[in-house]
């Protein structure tokens, strides 16, 4: 009896300093606390409230399953029309819709903006053998099933299919590419950390997680899978700049209901271009190792269903979906 | 002397009035957050990232808090084990084991002590390691694996028929249904959906928390019902609120045995504070369960899974800080959150930050402190808690269940798996199936698979890469060495057995 | 016997999942693939099911009558509570929940609907308001 008076009593006391307002805007993170869905949503969420984009704070609500299919679900069946609702993402999101493992293809929503994106690099250890892209092309023609490579994502996944790319690029058929051996870990760190315990001889992985050992000169980036070098690694050569036309961005960015009216919509476009704008988002984003780049609306759309059904292209050639 | 210094540093950086006052609110919320079933320290540290936020706390002071409230849970976790036979989290499983015969024979309050000196013990130990060794450690961490990891594994599992004293063959069977349970999801390599029939809700699998609150809590209130009929119900007596102080200091060496196994067991990216109570428990039995008092109420039983999940949870701090792995669900939070604050965890941490580090060292010094000093007194309120009807008790703990899971996932088809677990683990309890190798089966088995599958990737399918370490031959030998000392152990006391039975 | 029919039960799960489990494929992958440890576990756990069926432990006491029916009534109404949840909102439901279980518990009528009433604002209070995890707080009808 005592136990529960005291808690009611500290509840009422730190309720009345804490008590928080009416929610009115709400984000899907669709993914457990603390990944990168869940980063998307509460740092976009905390700064849209903070810079006064929107007139009360945004709710997070955290949605995990099937890689983003259940929350995927949820929307497209019970809240499509729902205009306070946006859901992050991001590419590995398009590798799953193109892969075919969401309930319904990237037209069942409406793609509001990306906001940054992070790069894909082909890293070495800093002793490796390896001093360039083409010299691991090279070995890579000669005996592809010499090269052990690994990356976050399971085989057939985005870290994986990056390095497909690269290969091909390098005149590798597809039956040569498959014999490529690839391992996967549960991120781009543990990643590394294995390649310099000598597990692996490659990692592919986005950027972001990954600086710290670059910046250290624990690895080398044998190539930047971005159109332009990387801002915080002028110095890293890009793989277009060797010859290879490939790039591997994993942007974030938001999606709504695909029945939500042309006015919300257009005014959450108007709204994230308008975070995107502020100092204090590119801040946020160059923070955690995002590069700041804007598509929105429209140009969102036609850019998601392009790549995701180049990635379905990808998928079919090196036969991970028929 | 070096380490004394940039110690002392951050200790003036802990000790402010704020970061203090931070480091206690920590604690209490951590503990608390820990002894309530189904949040969990990974949700706990995550749903209290926006606090600090909202706080506008400064980097450090916000990484103290967070870090005094991922300790907190570690100490926390042990009390509903204790009191309910529910454990609050993961590592605390082992801790039913022992801590709830204790306190059925009245030493509620003593288990609870002895465990919140064995959570001090471990939490100090691993910090201590944590201060001096951090580096060095971190580049042994990576020489270890994925067939290292298998080893690991496999000795952990090799181990499982000692955890109770029951029938091994089922605590076998209980182990291998956990390992079932664990391949249900998307497989991690292959994106292959196994065992989710259709359902995008099994795509990620049974989440570890789910199955514990229903396995136990769920399981709970049924065998409870059995019994509510006759009107004495199930009285616990209470001993006395606060125990002796002779009471407390019984662990002896079973305190350094745990927190030396659970301390390896956390460096291990991965591992984890679970395997490192786990271990710790299964050697600690082989080690002094003379009498065949463990699993009736041994401290020893306590002790050992205690320091060993609280030292793991220091020693995983480690990878997180030097290589930005995350050694636990918690650490992984920790993390992000790290990163979000602007600090990238990695090998330069140490000299590019060196006063938050040091700051969030001397804090996890301080951390430990406040939580012994705070554990101790709260033991006598704890204990209350059993002297609460039922009426109040039982459906305070399944609505504290239902919500902790419903308020994180918003999922309604969670609670109907969880009642599902329920519904099983009061079966198992019925046969005499410890629940205990089931949760183990759950949380080890997908990481074992992920590395033997890792092993034979990088191998190309050759077997032999399993024994190529040296590592994973020693883990192999210390395992054939357990059985065969289990065996014998077994044997000696069969002949024992059957002298006695000749005898007069 | 109760040995028998759980062990005849799990050999039955232990099949089932191994045969399933020859269904994984991947055209593309790791050397092992998805189907081999599921395989490699269902052998044991089958082999271990038969040991329970050839020599079982002596039968459990399995409740009977008013216990049983007071178990089978908990369960139905965690169901409830699980279905009905975000249709009745998070106060009326955990309400009619606490109250019924603690009558379950051998409560009185007036004492479980106040603690039922008592722990439905609490709990709201401490993870809506103070963990700030949004619970639906009013009926579907309502909101």
């Amino acid at each position: 009896m005592s136990l529960g008076s005291r808690i009611i009593g500290a509840s009422i006391i730190a309720s009345s300093l804490f008590a928080l307002p009416a929610f009115a805007e709400e984000c899907i993170a669709p993914a457990d606390p603390g990944g990168g869905w869940d980063f998307t949503c509460r740092t976009a969420g905390k700064l849209l409230y903070d810079l006064q984009l929107v007139d009360e704070p945004v709710q997070v609500t955290n949605m995990p399953g099937g890689v983003g299919a259940v929350a995927w679900a949820n929307v497209a069946s019970r809240r499509a029309d729902d205009a306070s609702l946006i859901v992050a993402t991001s590419t590995v999101g398009i590798t799953e819709i193109a892969q075919g493992r969401y309930p319904s293809d990237a037209s069942a929503m409406r793609w509001i903006g990306m906001l940054g994106t992070d790069v894909g690099v082909v890293v070495v250890p800093a002793d490796s053998e390896y001093e360039t892209l083409d010299q691991l092309v090279e070995q890579l023609n000669q005996d592809p099933a010499s090269i052990a490579a690994a990356g976050s994502s399971g085989a057939g996944g985005w870290d994986h299919i990056r390095l497909l790319m690269l290969a091909e690029a390098g005149g590798l058929s597809s039956e040569e590419y498959q014999q490529i051996r690839w391992v996967q870990f549960d991120g781009g760190s543990p990643a590394v950390t294995q390649m310099l315990g000598g597990q692996v001889d490659v990692v592919t992985t986005d950027l972001g997680e990954i600086a710290g050992f670059v910046e250290s000169g624990d690895i080398r980036i044998l190539a930047a899978m971005s159109d332009e070098p990387i801002p915080a690694f002028p110095d890293a050569p890009t793989a277009i700049d060797q010859g290879y036309e490939v790039t591997g961005y994993n942007w974030r960015g938001f999606y709504t209901g695909g029945d939500v009216s042309d006015e919300a919509y257009d005014e959450w476009v108007a709204t994230l271009e308008e975070l995107y704008n502020t100092d204090e988002w590119k801040e946020a984003a160059e923070s955690s190792g995002l590069i700041p780049v804007w598509r929105g609306g429209e140009e969102f759309e036609t850019y998601v269903n392009e790549q995701a059904e180049q990635m379905a292209e990808i998928s079919r050639q090196i036969g991970v979906i028929e | 002397m070096d380490i004394l210094s940039l110690l002392g540093q951050g200790f003036a950086v802990a000790l402010t009035p704020t970061n203090l006052a931070l480091a206690m609110f920590g604690c209490f919320i951590g503990t608390m957050i820990g002894a309530l079933p189904g949040i969990g320290p990974v949700n706990g540290v995550a749903i209290l990232i926006p606090v600090a936020f909202s706080l506008g706390l400064e980097p450090v002071s916000a990484l103290i808090m967070l870090s005094c409230i991922y300790y907190g849970c570690m100490y926390g976790g042990r009390i509903s084990s204790i009191m309910l036979n529910i454990p609050g989290d993961e590592p605390a499983i082992m801790t039913t084991l022992d801590g709830y015969p204790m306190a059925k024979a009245g030493k509620a309050s003593q288990a609870l002590a002895i465990s919140a000196l064995a959570s001090f013990v471990g939490a100090t130990f691993a910090t201590i390691g944590l201060t001096l060794f951090a580096p060095m450690l971190a580049k042994a961490a990576i020489y270890f694996g994925p067939a290292d990891y298998f080893a690991l594994y496999v000795m952990a599992f090799a181990t499982i028929g000692g955890v109770t004293g029951a029938n091994p063959f089922k605590t076998l069977l209980a182990a291998f249904l956990g390992l079932m349970i664990a391949s249900v999801g998307l497989d991690p390599a292959t994106g292959t959906a196994r065992y989710t029939f259709g359902s995008y809700h099994l795509y990620d699998g049974f989440d570890p928390i789910v199955a514990i609150v229903g396995l136990f809590a769920i399981s709970e209130v049924l065998v409870y019902l059995e019994g509510v009929h006759k009107d004495e119900a199930r009285s616990v007596p209470l001993g006395r609120a606060i125990p002796k102080f002779s009471e407390i200091f019984v662990g002896g060496w079973a305190h350094a045995r745990g927190s030396v196994i659970g301390f390896l067991c956390g460096i291990l990216p991965g591992a984890g504070a679970s395997l490192g109570a786990f271990m710790s428990y299964i050697f600690e039995r082989r080690w002094s369960d003379k009498n065949g008092t463990f699993g009736k109420g041994d401290p020893k039983g306590i002790v050992a899974p205690e320091a060993g999940n609280n030292a793991a949870s220091g020693g995983a701090l480690i990878p997180m800080l030097t290589l930005g792995v995350p050694g636990s669900g918690t650490t992984a939070v920790m993390l992000a959150l790290l990163i979000s604050l602007n600090i990238q965890p990695g090998p330069l941490l140490f000299e590019r930050e060196p006063e938050m580090v040091w700051g969030l060292i001397a804090s996890l010094y301080i951390a430990n402190v406040v939580l012994l000093v705070m554990n101790i007194p709260m033991v006598g309120i704890f204990t209350r808690v059993l002297a609460m009807p039922q009426w109040i008790l039982m459906p305070f703990v399944v609505m504290v269940s239902f919500l902790g899971i419903y308020s994180i996932s918003h999922s309604t088809f969670d609670l109907f798996v969880m009642i599902g677990f329920g519904v099983l683990g009061y079966g198992l309890r019925k046969l005499d199936i410890s629940l205990v190798p089931v949760i183990l089966g759950l949380l080890l088995g997908a990481d074992m698979e992920n590395n033997l599958r890792r092993a034979l990737s990088i191998s190309g399918g050759d077997f032999s890469i399993l024994l190529a370490s040296p590592i994973s031959v020693l883990l192999y030998v210390v395992t054939f060495a357990m059985l065969m000392l289990a065996f014998g152990f077994a044997y000696v006391g069969r002949r024992k057995a059957r002298r006695a039975a000749d005898g007069p | 016997m109760t040995d028998r029919i759980v062990g005849c039960i799990l050999l039955a799960i232990a099949i089932a999942y191994g045969i399933t489990a020859g269904d994984y494929e991947a055209r593309f992958g790791d050397p092992l693939g998805p189907a081999a440890l599921p395989m490699m576990l269902a052998v044991p756990a089958a082999l271990l099911s038969l040991a329970l069926i050839l020599k079982p432990d002596p039968d459990p006491a399995w409740v009977t009558g008013r216990p049983m029916l007071r178990q089978l009534a908990a369960l139905v109404l965690l169901l409830g509570y699980a279905q009905f949840l975000e249709t009745l909102g998070f106060l009326l439901a955990t309400f009619i929940a606490v109250t019924l279980l603690g009558k379950l518990l051998r409560s009185t009528w007036l004492l479980s609907a106040a603690s039922g009433a008592v722990m439905s604002v609490v709990l709201f209070v401490l993870f809506d308001q103070l963990l700030g995890l949004p619970l639906p707080l009013l009926p579907e009808f309502m909101g």
